[in-house]
């Protein structure tokens, strides 16, 4: 009914309107051409109808936009950015300090320096991920007293003089002596320590703590001490003695959330031969409790344990006449872990993203026993067992006398003794580090001469641990930092994504932890910056890997423009076409009015 | 001095208690030296209508003293899962097919605790405080959705559990209780149900779970229910004793099927373990404590049997317990039974059932166990029935509203144990239902009605406590617990309650809404009867988990029927239809009201007026063509200017290919 009456309206608008026109219409003027001229103004009256409709619409649709627009919580795209970018140019840097102590030479500190610190250089490759700023300090201790270079150092000067003399390294006990470095230098200092030793027989030997000792003999030149000085700083205690370029070096097998569940497992082949079962919580006392302590900054390591049966290896081993054994070879490895029906399980008490090393122990069954691995050089492997990167370790424990089945009765229940089961678990701990990268032999063999390296009793030693909270962080913060670009750049490619208020606190504080690790790292604090920089890529993960990302709520443009569509369309049409006729009729009406007047003058 | 010598009195004491303490806990702790063990056993019951009933028990127990990280039988996922979620007791069941109450039985046991309701079913009672329980079951229906390959996880919405005030006896409050019925179960289910065995399928008795002959079976329930004892603090050790049973109803294929004569007919096929699964047993599983098979005959059949031998006249009263009964003249086994066990006369039948025990560990890989049973005469007998059979049926038609009714009709059988009570006076059987319903079926609790014989009774007199949580839409559940007292005399007993159909969001719909919804069995159980054989055990040695569980005193209880509740469904386009048609009339409206405003009708009037005057012929011009065309003639105008025609015929063109390109514009940049 509304339309109707508006309609009438305007119509008795029109015959007023036309009324004042059409009279006017003068019949007798003959060059009044009604087509071409007017005499009266047009009128503005439609024109200024249409054209509020029309930008009434054209005001509507930012309401309309901002009524359809979904939440997106600001993500600080510049800061990710920055952050990427500060870690892709090497901004990283953990400061080192080392100091060289040299016992009963009378060189010059400064030119010892000098050449230890070009040899460093020499050796120091560029890590393409983190770097390190390292400083060096060279005591040179005559006995009343002692050269310093630099002058001012205030390492080297902490240092008192004379205490630490050649008879000190007499003794072949290393432990003894390394004890005895501990108790001069203190334990808690955070450099690093090399002290060379004019003496009788060579040696050189790396401590559990942040020191580590040579002993020259009398003939040998200290330059070549410096040599190998300077490979030692940078192989062992920059590095941490592993390879370059590894890629193991790059992973760690830590989880997103800084956790490692151990899961031991006890394979028994097939029990109808026989069954193993082991103590485990001994062990778990004794060997692996001490070095979860060690690995606390890096990791907070979980262990569970659990005894399996029917678990038969995948691959096939051979009957080996001459070693009166079954022997498998490297080549198949790769078939040895069965996944069918080894069940290891992923642990239900860990959950989350932390990672879970399985550490396998594999009884064969009594007709593959004893069985071997052979190396592909064709000697048999001493700890006869293997580590996957990422994944664990797997041992072949041979019963004992199994080839002589009279000892044996079927199906009753056996224990490892336990001298075998803490073989078993140092090479398990052995395992562990390399995983880790780390060397699971005690000596360094370097290209200037080989190095002894002390174990240490909790798996890890202090030096191994510092290299390991570096490595840590750095892979941290450049996981963060991936994670972060890669979550920018998905939710800048969906722009009808619902981003949760929760994700944008996730992202401000995984990079807050960020900043802080870095800021950390350069201040030489590995520890706190290791805590915040897993702290940092966990936030980052949890903001990846949040439920409303992975759900499919977002409400795609297409969505929008099917349900708006049958309205706009149509209803714009109008209005748009109905501004432009008015529009064209007002121009061509005023242009007639024009002639009309134009006309009018020149005739007047 | 005495000053002095009260505290070392006192320390003394201390000291004293201390030590027993210490002693105690010793002692404790040497008990609990006991290492981690497994039973596994398996029960075979011939059933009325020629199925089978085959019933694996596995236990599995955990200590407590047994360090809760390191285990050597006990699997480890079940253990970290008593842990992590503080559970004190859980059951789980996932089962196809419906128990038939009417011939498999009622009253044992095995039906009473291991007939299950269709789908998943899932209880757990939580160690934890109350606040606490609710977080704890949600993610527990997620761990144990991963560990069973099944959705349990959709139990976790509040929508689908309840909490349950004394239905379950065990805890109140602390426990939940929640079901799928449209769960379908299937081998996926069963293979992580089988990891948590030690020796899972590849040697001992669970070699005969060849999957396709379970599958193929009449009712098939997999259960899994663990306990956890010991105190809940943190850092303790808990012990758990973790029981798995599977449950299956299978036909034995009939050796003698192409010989079937009148005769015959009830001649009860004769099976043996490998017709009915394909596989025998060889040997044990070596970690197994006892590994035991059970023969099953039950009151009914043995006292049919005796019967059966009497009219032959050779009284031989013992003959099913005898030396040879292996040759006994009604059947004949394939092996030599171990043990032969007679129920202990119950009180309640005069019968007792029989049960043949056979140790698998006296077989091997190359003299394999494998039980056959051959029937030689034909046999007819019945199983003992629970008091009253209960089944649930919908009443009402459309889609607004209906009514549930639940059915409690006694049986036979139960007259006898009801004669041993009708001496006194008021002899009453108590009942207990518990019913959840889904909030969007909305029941009226006050519209509750009980009918005993077709006659209706006033609520109050039947009803002896009654417990009801009323569904929150969109939140919980309704939840109506019932305790009845019912005249034994009575011989049917009916409860109806009305309910409206709810509305649900479109979002809410399962993806096929038009099958209609699934409503919860009700469980119906039966407090003053209980399920329990007592079979003696000589040697306590070799004790058998499951015949220890027959001894058990369990409730009589039964799950009705699935109910199956169609609601309106609507056609879901239509919100885009809806807003579709709306928008064609604002577009409309917006048209016409733009045009209305536009219009000059007086210029209109003159310009039609104009030419009116200067072409008179137009209008009749136009109405003589109309009359040509339709006369079928071809009228030539008069004056056609081929120009203006071939101008409307360009700008017509020029129109087409505008709106050709503008499609493939928008083709190209949006689509």
């Amino acid at each position: 009914m509304a339309e109707i009456s508006e309609a009438n309206d305007s119509d008795s608008s029109e015959l007023q309107d036309n009324g004042s026109e059409a009279p006017q219409r003068p019949e007798s003027e003959p060059d009044f051409d009604p087509k071409l001229m007017r005499k009266t103004k047009p009128g503005l009256k439609r024109l200024v109808l249409t054209f509020s409709v029309l930008f009434s619409f054209l005001l509507g649709f930012p309401f309309l936009w901002k009524s359809v627009e979904i939440y997106r919580s600001p993500l600080p795209f510049r800061e990710i950015d920055s952050l990427s970018t500060q870690l892709r140019s090497d901004n990283l840097l953990f400061p080192l300090h080392f100091h060289a102590l040299f016992v009963g030479f009378d060189h010059d500190p400064d030119h010892l320096r000098r050449s230890i610190l070009l040899e460093i250089t020499k050796l120091t490759s560029q890590n393409p991920k983190c770097s390190n700023s390292y400083t060096l300090s060279v005591n040179v201790d005559l006995g009343s007293h002692c050269l310093h270079s630099p002058v001012s150092s205030p390492h080297s000067s902490s240092y008192p003089c004379g205490s630490v003399t050649a008879t000190d390294f007499v003794q072949n006990d290393d432990v003894a002596v390394d004890e005895r470095l501990v108790s001069v230098f203190g334990g808690k200092t955070k450099e690093y320590i090399v002290a060379v030793v004019k003496g009788g027989s060579e040696r050189a030997v790396v401590g559990k703590h942040r020191h580590a000792w040579m002993v020259v003999g009398g003939g040998r030149k200290v330059e070549v001490a410096a040599v190998k000085v300077a490979e030692l700083l940078v192989k062992l205690f920059i590095n941490g003695g592993r390879e370059e370029g590894s890629i193991r070096n790059e992973f760690m097998p830590v989880g997103a959330d800084g956790k490692i569940v151990l899961s031991f497992n006890l394979l028994n082949a097939d029990p109808l031969d026989w069954v193993y079962d082991w103590d485990f919580e001994k062990i778990d006392d004794t060997l692996l409790a001490p070095m979860i302590e060690a690995l606390g900054p890096v990791a907070n390591i979980s262990v569970e344990s659990q005894v399996l049966y029917h678990t038969p290896k995948a691959s096939f081993s051979f009957w080996n006449q001459k070693l009166e054994s079954y022997v498998f070879s490297t080549k198949d490895l790769p078939f040895f872990v069965n996944s069918n029906e080894w069940h290891l399980d992923t642990s239900i008490a860990a959950g989350g993203r932390s990672n879970i090393l399985q550490f396998a122990v594999y009884v064969p069954s009594a007709k593959e026993c004893p069985l071997l691995l052979q190396l592909p050089n064709g000697e048999i492997s001493k700890t006869n067992g293997f580590i996957s990167p990422m994944w664990g370790g797997v041992i072949v424990w041979n019963p004992q006398g199994c080839l002589n089945d009279s000892e044996f009765e079927p199906s009753a229940k056996n224990i490892i003794p336990i001298q075998d089961l803490e073989n078993m678990f140092e090479v398990f701990i052995g395992q562990f580090r390399q995983l880790f990268g780390f060397k699971s032999v005690n000596v360094y063999a370097g290209a200037s001469g080989d190095w002894n390296l002390l174990p240490s009793e909790r798996g890890f030693t202090e030096w191994e641990l510092d290299v390991l909270s570096r490595q840590h962080t750095c892979f941290n913060l450049h996981s963060c930092a991936t994670t972060l670009v890669s979550l920018s750049r998905l939710v800048q490619s969906l722009p009808r994504m619902i981003i949760m208020d929760d994700i944008g606190k996730q992202v401000k504080f995984s990079l807050e932890a960020a900043k802080l690790a870095l800021s950390n790292a350069s201040s030489g604090a590995y520890e706190s910056s290791a805590a915040a920089s897993s702290q940092a890529r966990s936030l980052a993960e949890d903001a990846f890997f949040h439920p409303s990302i992975m759900s499919v709520s977002y409400y795609s443009f297409e969505h929008c423009f099917a349900v708006y569509s049958p309205f706009f369309l149509p209803v714009s049409m109008h209005v748009v076409l109905a501004a432009l006729r008015e529009l064209r009729r007002y121009k061509q009406e005023k242009a007639k009015y024009l002639v009309w007047k134009a006309k009018a003058n020149t005739s007047s | 001095m005495a000053l002095l010598r009260r505290p070392l009195l006192l320390l003394l004491i201390v000291t004293h208690q201390f030590l027993q303490l210490w002693i105690a806990f010793g002692s404790v702790n040497e008990e609990g030296q006991k290492q981690e063990e497994f039973y596994e056993e398996l029960l075979l019951k011939p059933l009325p209508d020629r199925k089978v009933l085959t019933h694996f028990h596995f236990q599995s127990s955990a200590p407590p003293t047994s360090n809760g990280r390191h285990h050597h039988l006990f699997p480890k996922a079940i253990s970290q899962l008593v842990q992590k979620f503080r559970v004190k007791e859980m059951e789980l069941s996932f089962t196809q097919g419906r128990w038939n109450y009417e011939s498999w039985g009622g009253f044992d046991s095995i039906p009473s605790s291991n007939a299950k309701p269709p789908g998943v079913e899932l209880w757990a009672v939580f160690d934890v405080p109350q606040h606490l329980i609710d977080p704890l079951w949600k993610n527990l229906t997620h761990t144990l959705s991963g560990l069973f390959c099944a959705s349990i996880n959709f139990l976790e919405s509040s929508t689908a559990y309840s909490a349950p005030e004394w239905s379950f006896p065990l805890a109140s409050g602390s426990l939940r209780y929640g079901t799928l019925p449209r769960e379908a179960v299937c081998t996926e289910n069963i293979t992580p149900w089988l990891k948590l065995l030690p020796c899972r399928d590849k040697a001992g008795i669970s070699t005969l779970l060849d999957r396709p002959s379970i599958y193929r079976g009449f009712y098939h329930s997999q259960r899994l229910h663990l306990t956890s004892t010991g105190s809940g603090s943190e850092g303790m050790d808990l012990g758990i004793m973790l029981e798995q049973t599977l449950t299956v109803v299978l036909q034995p294929i009939s050796q003698r099927a192409s010989l079937v004569r009148d005769s015959e007919k009830h001649i009860q096929p004769s099976w043996s373990l490998s017709s009915i699964f394909g596989k025998q047993v060889s040997g044990k599983c070596v970690l197994a404590e006892t590994s035991n098979v059970y023969l099953l005959l039950d009151r009914g059949l043995v006292a049919e049997l005796k019967q059966l031998h009497k009219e032959n006249e050779k009284s031989i009263e013992n003959s099913l317990t005898s030396e040879n009964f292996w040759t006994n003249p009604s059947f004949e086994l394939s092996a030599k039974p171990d043990r032969i066990f007679i129920e202990e006369c119950s009180l309640l039948s005069k019968n007792s059932s029989v049960l043949y025990k056979f140790e698998v560990e006296k077989y091997s890989e190359f003299e394999p166990f494998d039980l056959g049973i051959t029937w030689k005469i034909p046999i007819v007998w019945l199983c003992q029935q629970a008091p009253l059979h209960a089944s649930r049926f919908l009443t009402g038609s459309g889609n607004e509203r209906g009514a549930i009714a639940i059915s409690l009709k006694s049986t036979q059988t139960t007259e006898g144990f009801m004669g041993a009570h009708s001496n006194d006076e008021r002899c009453e059987l108590r009942v207990d239902v518990f019913q959840v319903v889904p909030w969007y079926v909305k029941v009226y609790f006050h519209s509750l009605q009980v009918f005993v014989d077709q006659q209706p009774k006033a609520v109050s007199d039947i009803i002896e406590k009654i417990h009801i949580s009323p569904s929150k839409d969109k939140v919980s559940p309704g939840v109506m617990e019932l305790v009845l007292k019912l005249p034994c005399s009575m011989s049917s007993t009916a409860l109806t309650i009305e309910f409206d159909k709810g509305f649900l969001h479109i979002d809410e719909y399962p993806p096929d809404a038009n099958q209609g919804f699934d409503i919860p069995s009700a469980i119906v159980s039966f407090p003053n009867f209980h399920a329990s054989m007592v079979f003696l055990e000589s040697d306590s040695l070799n004790k058998s988990p499951l015949l220890s569980k027959f001894q058990e005193w369990s409730h009589v209880m039964s799950y009705t029927e699935v109910l199956l509740v169609p609601l309106t469904t609507p056609d879901f386009s239509m919100p885009y239809n809806v807003i579709t048609i709306t928008c064609t009339v604002f577009a409309l409206y917006f048209g016409s009201l733009l045009n209305a405003l536009r219009r000059r009708v007086a210029e209109e009037e003159r310009f039609l007026k104009d030419k009116s005057a200067k072409k008179t012929g137009q209008l009749p011009l136009l109405l003589s063509k109309l009359s040509a065309k339709l006369r079928g003639r071809r009228s030539e105008p008069p004056h056609s200017s081929p120009v203006s025609s071939s101008f409307i015929n360009s700008k017509l063109v020029f129109k087409v290919i505008l709106i050709a390109g503008l499609a493939v514009c928008w083709q190209y940049y949006f689509l």
